[in-house]
């Protein structure tokens, strides 16, 4: 016994080394892209040394200029509308994950207590589905939302939303953000379904049966009685579904026009061929960056639950 | 009552004078009331001439009334936005920003209108426009279609866009290096490919010429500025590739010299790499665009302000420097065209030049090259306005099949920088890839 | 009567959202591109504008050597980054499979890499792959080494790097999660019987741990060709060809060259090779899994 205990202790120092050195490697990145949001292009430029520089918050002011309540000196015009991207991403963001929880939700549990398909096929849809890269989706989604899934202006739906809306031409899913929405719960329902099944299936029947007994309804018992028991299953799906809504770059980019940019179209479209501003765009980087850092940090444990959900078995 | 009866008399003359007033004054003439209060929406690109326009678009604003959105985009998503919105049956652009080679697509497809309805009405042409003053080469690579060559100037052509946001090619050096170390500056082709491998020599970690070379269009464009002037072309007057030919070998190898003696990561730069190189102190030469000239004064953005001094696109047997940028045009499905027309008339008019020239932009006239004004705040305009002359329309063609071909010379030319893949090998891959292109689009069909 | 009815219907009215989002989001358009790859369709026709041209585009893929160097360089790529990532990840857990101090906080730092966005993450590797302005180039500098030209010569090196920095926090969190579910009773039998470390780790933890490692394996393998958007932002598939993986080559096809039937013919191929893939894997850790309950079985009875 004390043999084990005195190995334990003789190899602590190496492994918190260890430790220390695989914080440092991933943290390490991230702090750069924060210290050179601070820095300005000509400090960039000439190479200053990481510590030694003069902080300025005029990165972040460029990158905010349109929601910022005061004219700023060093901008000639207002380029980047990054705040009109932010508030873009935010919505999409939000709505899918709230839709794709509940959608996801009803059907887990159906899946679960009505027995339709066993556990095995839907893994093995989810599996299928999670195959699909969204470049392969992009195709034919791009040739959909523009061409095929749109309302005559001519008709009466379409005229309506053209007179309230504005906008030119017929309506169609592209350029909205109901059509980006629509394609992220697409891709995100399979894996919530799958996270929130094995959640579902620990909730004992007797619950169910008793609410049952008592006179409640199919639905009142899927509110009442089963969601509150699943909630760091649907917390881990939440972040799980927000982060890849608010993170996602190809499909956004090809179904979106001017109106529902979101952040990380914004990003790309800096990294102009003509001035790599560095500061403004690791500023830009920053501001994205931030959401889902604040999840890392506050609820990482909903998340490594997420992950290792059905991959472990117990 | 009698008073308040008087009082109403006076009122009532003094309303009828000053109607009469009013009706009687000649109309001022203002052209622009009647779309004052539209709002344009208009796509740029991300650069450095349309970041000087939105400086300038308020003082539009100001003057007619119209107001104007910009949707500004990279220039590459640009073209594949436009690509869309002007396929649909109602576009959300009343005016784009196009790259020279779309005038081919565009003007095929039917999707621009033709300027010359606009220049017809009197209510919308301005008559002291002075369009002969408007650069030629620019106006006939840019703006002109159907004529010789289905693209060039000639008597069948018409004009479906204006100039705006041209550049040619011309030579930047760093006074400073050349003085330290005795050196002319290069005013052929040998002399340049000798300066540049000499410079690294005798400044260590400087490059030489700086240059665009990564994959794909890049590397294309580098190749061509220098195929012109040794000579060369892409096709022949029979369409047949003849871009393997010794000129092209040639100018292919002096792309290669180049990127060898140049700065560190040379092979994979783009635009704003090789440029961001030079601005930085890093290379002695810059052989590219016009455009950069603002910034490289620009001390927030370069090191090398004030050492920098600016000489023609070297000679090879001929000169010949590159036509190319953007052009202004209104698409068929605008929703307000009259009023876009306006815009691109006081954006491309003496004064608009000027003020888009002042701002940073690049000029399309030759009178503002020669301004006073604008040559007090930007010396290098004078040079800019000689090199203008020998900018040749059509050192490269603008056909719809340019765009696979240009992709393709640029994958092929990077790996000949990065692999050092055989340049003639290289080169007929290339004419024959390009061949089989042609003959799919029916450039043979007349023989 | 109404409640009976009414509890049948409700399985259904639960899952039909569900079923609609699946069908006009992924199964509708999954069926439209195979349609599609059978035409020479261009973005601004709807479909039943466009030719049919039968198996032209698949053909003319077959042939294209940017295809078969891109279908090169994504197996390259995918092949790689999965086997880095799983050594580096089940190594770092076996070794870190113990109550150190400022495990939780490695556990929450650890996958911040995973959490940010891929177009961010391509964003920091760029500018530290900088020919100048880069951490790397600069330290090597620093020291009087010469400095690299990571994203020009070492193009799907330096990607290939910058997406193990960004995902083996995922194979470690899974396999730490895997170990430290393993049933202590057989790692105490093995260490009084006398096992060393790594007889231990070899003989009873991975095969443990197996079928977890595999499915890990398995998902990272399937996101491996899903890369894009860090490519993107760090060589946008250069220089040349070198970094361009599959799903790129398709988007740019789409986007830039406007030839529609060409990438859904390429995405067909994709989905092929990912499906094979799958199928291969799964058998496999069906075969792995049988192995495993016959050795069982043949101890139980000689118990």
């Amino acid at each position: 016994m004390s043999a084990v205990d005195t190995t334990e202790r003789r190899q602590h120092p190496a492994f918190y080394a260890l430790i220390v050195m695989l914080i440092v490697m991933s943290v390490g990145p991230i702090l750069l892209m924060l210290s050179v949001s601070f820095k300005l292009n000509v400090d960039v430029i000439s190479g200053t040394s990481g510590l030694l520089f003069m902080p300025t918050i005029q990165n972040y002011e460029t990158a905010l200029c349109d929601v910022l309540p005061y004219e700023l000196d060093h901008l000639d015009f207002c380029g980047l509308k990054f705040g009109g991207a932010f508030v873009n991403s935010l919505i999409i963001a939000l709505v899918s994950t709230v839709l794709t929880l509940i959608i996801g939700c009803m059907a887990a549990y159906a899946l679960v207590r009505f027995r339709f398909m066993g556990r095995d096929t839907v893994s093995g849809t989810t599996l299928m589905v999670r195959m699909v890269p969204p470049a392969v989706l992009l195709v034919p989604v791009f040739g959909l939302w523009n061409n095929e899934f749109c309302i005559s202006k001519a008709d009466w739906l379409g005229g309506l939303i053209r007179d309230t809306f504005g906008g030119r031409g017929d309506v169609c899913l592209a350029g909205t953000h109901s059509g980006i929405i629509i394609i992220y719960i697409a891709m995100n329902l399979p894996f919530v379904i799958w996270i929130l099944q094995s959640f579902i299936v620990q909730v004992p029947r007797q619950l169910e049966e008793a609410a049952r007994m008592d006179g409640a309804g199919p639905f009142q018992i899927f509110f009442k009685v089963v969601l509150p028991l699943i909630k760091p299953g649907l917390a881990a799906a939440a972040i799980f579904t927000f982060r890849i809504a608010w993170n996602e770059y190809l499909l956004a980019s090809a179904l979106s026009d001017r109106d529902t940019k979101t952040v990380p179209i914004l990003i790309v479209n800096n990294m102009s061929e003509f001035n790599v501003e560095w500061g403004v765009i690791m500023a830009t980087g920053m501001l994205l960056a931030i959401p889902p850092i604040i999840f890392t940090l506050f609820a990482s444990r909903q998340i490594i639950t997420g992950m290792t959900a059905g991959a472990v078995k117990g | 009552m009698f008073d308040i009866s008087k009082r109403l008399v006076k009122t009532a003359v003094a309303t009828a004078v000053v109607a009469a007033a009013v009706v009687s004054t000649p109309a001022l003439a203002n052209p622009y009331e009647d779309y004052a209060g539209t709002t344009l929406v208009v796509n740029f690109p991300a650069h450095p001439h349309y970041d000087a326009v939105r400086k300038i678009l308020p003082a539009f604003t100001k003057e007619t009334g119209i107001k104007v959105e910009v949707d500004q985009l990279p220039y590459l998503k640009m073209r594949e936005r436009q690509t869309l919105e002007l396929a649909q049956d109602e576009g959300d652009y009343d005016l784009i920003a196009y790259v020279v080679f779309s005038k081919a697509d565009y003007v095929y497809a039917d999707q621009l209108e033709n300027l010359a309805r606009y220049f017809m009405n009197p209510k919308l042409a301005n008559p002291a426009y002075d369009a002969d003053d408007l650069i030629d080469g620019y106006v006939y690579n840019i703006g002109f279609a159907g004529g010789n060559k289905g693209y060039l100037q000639g008597k069948t052509g018409s004009l479906y866009g204006i100039p705006y946001g041209s550049e040619t090619s011309v030579l930047g050096y760093r006074k400073d290096i050349f003085k330290k170390h005795g050196l002319k500056v290069p005013e052929n082709y040998e002399e340049l490919l000798d300066v540049a491998c000499k410079i690294p020599k005798l400044e260590p970690g400087m490059g030489g010429l700086s240059s665009r070379a990564a994959s794909g269009h890049h590397a294309a464009h580098a190749f061509l500025l220098h195929l012109a002037p040794l000579g060369g072309r892409i096709f022949d007057a029979e369409w047949n590739p003849v871009v393997n030919n010794k000129a092209g070998v040639q100018a292919a190898n002096a792309l290669k010299t180049i990127v060898d003696c140049g700065p560190e990561g040379a092979a994979s730069f783009g635009f704003g790499e090789a440029l961001g190189s030079f601005l930085a102190g890093d290379t002695a030469m810059f052989l590219d665009t016009t455009v950069v000239a603002g910034q490289i004064d620009d001390p927030a953005k370069s090191k090398v302000v004030g050492k920098v001094g600016w000489a023609m696109h070297p000679q090879g047997v001929r000169r010949g420097s590159q036509t190319g940028g953007f052009g202004i045009g209104i698409p068929k499905n605008a929703e307000h065209k009259e009023a876009a027309f306006l815009l691109m008339q006081w954006l491309t008019s003496k004064e608009g030049d000027k003020l888009v020239a002042l701002a940073g932009g690049n000029p399309s006239r030759f009178s503002t090259h020669d301004d006073k004004e604008v040559n007090a705040k930007f010396p290098h305009m004078a040079v800019f306005g000689e090199a203008l002359q020998y900018a040749d329309p059509d050192w490269r063609p603008i056909i719809p099949a340019w765009g696979k071909i240009n992709a393709d010379l640029g994958t092929t030319l990077s790996k000949v920088l990065t692999e050092d893949l055989d340049v003639q090998q290289a080169l007929d891959g290339v004419a024959k890839r390009a061949k089989a292109i042609m003959e799919a689009e029916g450039y043979y069909s007349w023989r | 009567m109404n409640v009976a009815t009414y509890n049948k219907t409700t399985p259904y009215l639960f899952l039909v959202p569900a079923l609609i989002i699946m069908v006009l989001g992924l199964l509708y358009p999954l069926g439209y591109m195979v349609y599609g790859s059978f035409r020479d369709w261009s973005p601004s026709q709807s479909l039943g504008e466009s030719e049919f041209i039968g198996l032209g585009n698949y053909i003319t893929l077959w042939n294209d050597p940017s295809f078969r160097e891109s279908v090169g360089v994504t197996l390259k790529f995918a092949v790689s980054v999965v086997s880095v990532e799983m050594l580096m990840g089940v190594g770092l857990a076996l070794l870190l499979d113990r109550n150190l101090r400022g495990m939780s906080l490695l556990r929450t730092l650890f996958i911040l890499p995973m959490m940010i966005a891929p177009v961010v993450v391509g964003l920091i590797w760029r500018y530290m792959y900088h020919p100048t302005l880069g951490v790397f180039n600069k330290t090597l500098t620093g020291i009087g080494l010469d400095s690299v030209d990571w994203l020009g010569q070492h193009a799907l090196l330096s990607v290939i790097i910058a997406d193990i920095w960004q995902w083996t926090p995922f194979i470690f969190i899974l396999s730490l999660a895997a170990l430290q579910s393993l049933p202590r009773s057989a790692l105490e039998a093995a260490r009084i019987d006398g096992a060393t470390g790594w007889q231990q780790i070899i003989h009873i933890k991975l095969p443990l741990m197996m079928p977890v490692l595999i499915v890990t394996g398995l998902l990272r393998l399937i996101d491996a060709f899903k890369v894009l958007e860090v490519i993107l932002v760090m060589t946008e598939g250069g220089p040349g060809l070198s970094t361009e993986i599959l799903a790129l080559r398709i988007s740019r096809t789409a986007t830039e060259f406007r030839e529609l039937g060409v990438a859904a013919a390429m995405s067909n191929y994709l989905l092929l090779m990912l499906l094979t893939l799958t199928v291969f894997m799964l058998v496999y850790n069906r075969w792995l899994e049988y192995l495993a309950q016959r050795a069982m079985t043949v101890a139980k009875e000689e118990d």
